[in-house]
């Protein structure tokens, strides 16, 4: 203890100088947890398991408790839905059928291959206020591993920025840092899905770098388009809810309402499968 | 030992209540930072050297789960506690006033250094949008966080002065 007191500031300036170096040199570079994290992960992983089941099982008591007098009406209505989408089904399912038949003729690979995914659920969500990344409670263990991309059955969510042996950690496409190469659907003309501070609370976000002769408008569907070596293609992102002229005159830029519902998101998709590693090799 | 040991205690509790509970408990998008109240408390409470192992340990759990790198929320942590350190002297550990000013500014200034260091450089460029949306509302916020903190944090160092007293009578009488 004596060593401590008498070398206090010496001490804490090479603490501090070795972490600065550490932090600076590995910035966005840890795809993989260390020993240390992992070590440290299997205290905390449980705990914030147990705490988010309780918290989630709460949460969903008082809302349903909230929404009981409008069950009756949502109930009738989703009735109505489901007979309107078992109609629709069974008539894309010969489509399906064709299709498969047709392309069988042409010799072709289908476009939009059906991935194996798994699921998982978010444990934590980033105590800071800048940004939005979460915690899943899948890591290495199940073979998860970074880069993987997370969806939901509505459309993209996010991807994989680093796997522990238990967890990982994911970043949600609202965070400003993330950015998905994007395409509309019905128009065909790509851009850049980033995440924006100002919508990100809203849970929006923003679809950039769009040509001034494009014809995208409200309502367009946006999906990841093929420019993309992280996300694969045909995954939808989400709806145009406005298309902005930028400020120079040159470009536009659409808000994107997300077709994840993010405030209400407990349970994900990852797909495991690395498109990034397909592309190099 | 004891206190080391309740220590880590605090900060890995901290951490899961950080990333589960609280976020249910945004006020304006915001939630308190309350890795940084506790490593603000404890660095008044014991002093610096406590309280930038405090602050490394807060920073240290929060690399693990949330950060981009190894060592970034840390350098900040240690440096928190050093400086809040300095301010243990000559202060009634009883009053609340002094805390509870201290955790409003250091708040404001993390975030600020947190702003200046790492989310600029994403996109967060209008500081002053920011200090009125999300670094004002959350000191706010942080520093009513503090009152409850701040008042377990002290009784449980004082159970711990307690027994680290009566040992060391113990200790003399032996001798």
């Amino acid at each position: 203890m004596n060593f401590f007191q008498n070398y206090k500031k010496q001490l804490l300036s090479i603490v501090i100088i070795v972490l600065a170096v550490l932090a600076l040199v590995t910035a966005g570079k840890k795809q993989k947890a260390t020993v240390f994290d992992n070590a440290v992960s299997l205290v905390v992983v449980p705990a914030q398991n147990i705490v988010s089941t309780v918290s989630s099982w709460f949460g969903s008591r008082i809302s349903s408790m909230r929404d009981d007098t409008d069950l009756n009406a949502e109930n009738t209505e989703l009735k109505a839905q489901i007979a309107l989408l078992q109609s629709e089904n069974k008539r894309l399912s010969l489509f399906e059928e064709e299709n498969k038949r047709l392309s069988g003729l042409l010799e072709i690979a289908s476009k939009y291959p059906g991935y194996k995914t798994t699921g998982t659920n978010i444990i934590g969500k980033d105590p800071g206020n800048w940004f939005l990344n979460f915690n899943i409670d899948k890591g290495s263990k199940d073979g998860i591993s970074s880069n993987m991309v997370l969806t939901t059955a509505e459309g993209l969510a996010g991807r994989i920025t680093e796997s522990g042996y238990l967890y990982s950690k994911a970043q949600s496409i609202l965070d400003s840092r993330s950015s998905v190469s994007a395409m509309s659907l019905r128009t065909g003309d790509l851009g850049v899905v980033k995440g924006d501070y100002t919508l990100m609370n809203d849970g929006l976000c923003k679809m950039e770098y769009i040509d001034k002769g494009s014809e995208i408008m409200k309502g367009d569907e946006i999906v990841t388009s093929q420019l993309s070596d992280i996300y694969p293609p045909g995954i939808t992102i989400g709806y145009v809810k406005e298309v902005v002229r930028d400020d120079n005159g040159l470009t536009k830029y659409a808000v994107i309402e997300p077709a994840v519902d993010f405030k209400h998101l407990t349970t994900l998709l990852i797909i495991t499968q690395n498109f990034q590693k397909d592309v190099s090799q | 030992m004891r206190r080391f040991i309740i220590t880590a205690l605090i900060l890995i509790i901290n951490i899961v209540l950080q990333s589960t509970v609280l976020n249910l408990i945004r006020i304006h998008y915001v939630i308190p930072n309350t890795a940084l109240i506790i490593t603000v408390s404890m660095a008044l409470l014991r002093g610096s050297f406590e309280g930038s192992l405090t602050g490394f340990g807060c920073g240290f759990l929060l690399d693990i789960f949330f950060g981009t790198s190894i060592g970034y929320y840390s350098v900040i942590g240690t440096l928190f506690g050093y400086l809040a350190g300095k301010f243990n002297h000559g202060f009634y550990k009883e009053n609340y006033v002094l805390p509870i000013l201290m955790c409003f500014f250091s708040t404001i200034i993390y975030e600020s250094v947190i702003f200046f260091t790492s989310a600029f450089f994403y996109g967060y460029l209008n500081y002053f949008y920011f200090f009125f949306n999300l670094i004002l509302p959350e000191a706010v916020y942080s520093a009513v966080f503090t009152i409850v903190i701040y008042r377990i944090l002290f009784s449980v160092n004082e159970q711990l002065e307690k027994r680290e007293k009566y040992k060391r009578r113990l200790f003399s009488i032996k001798k």
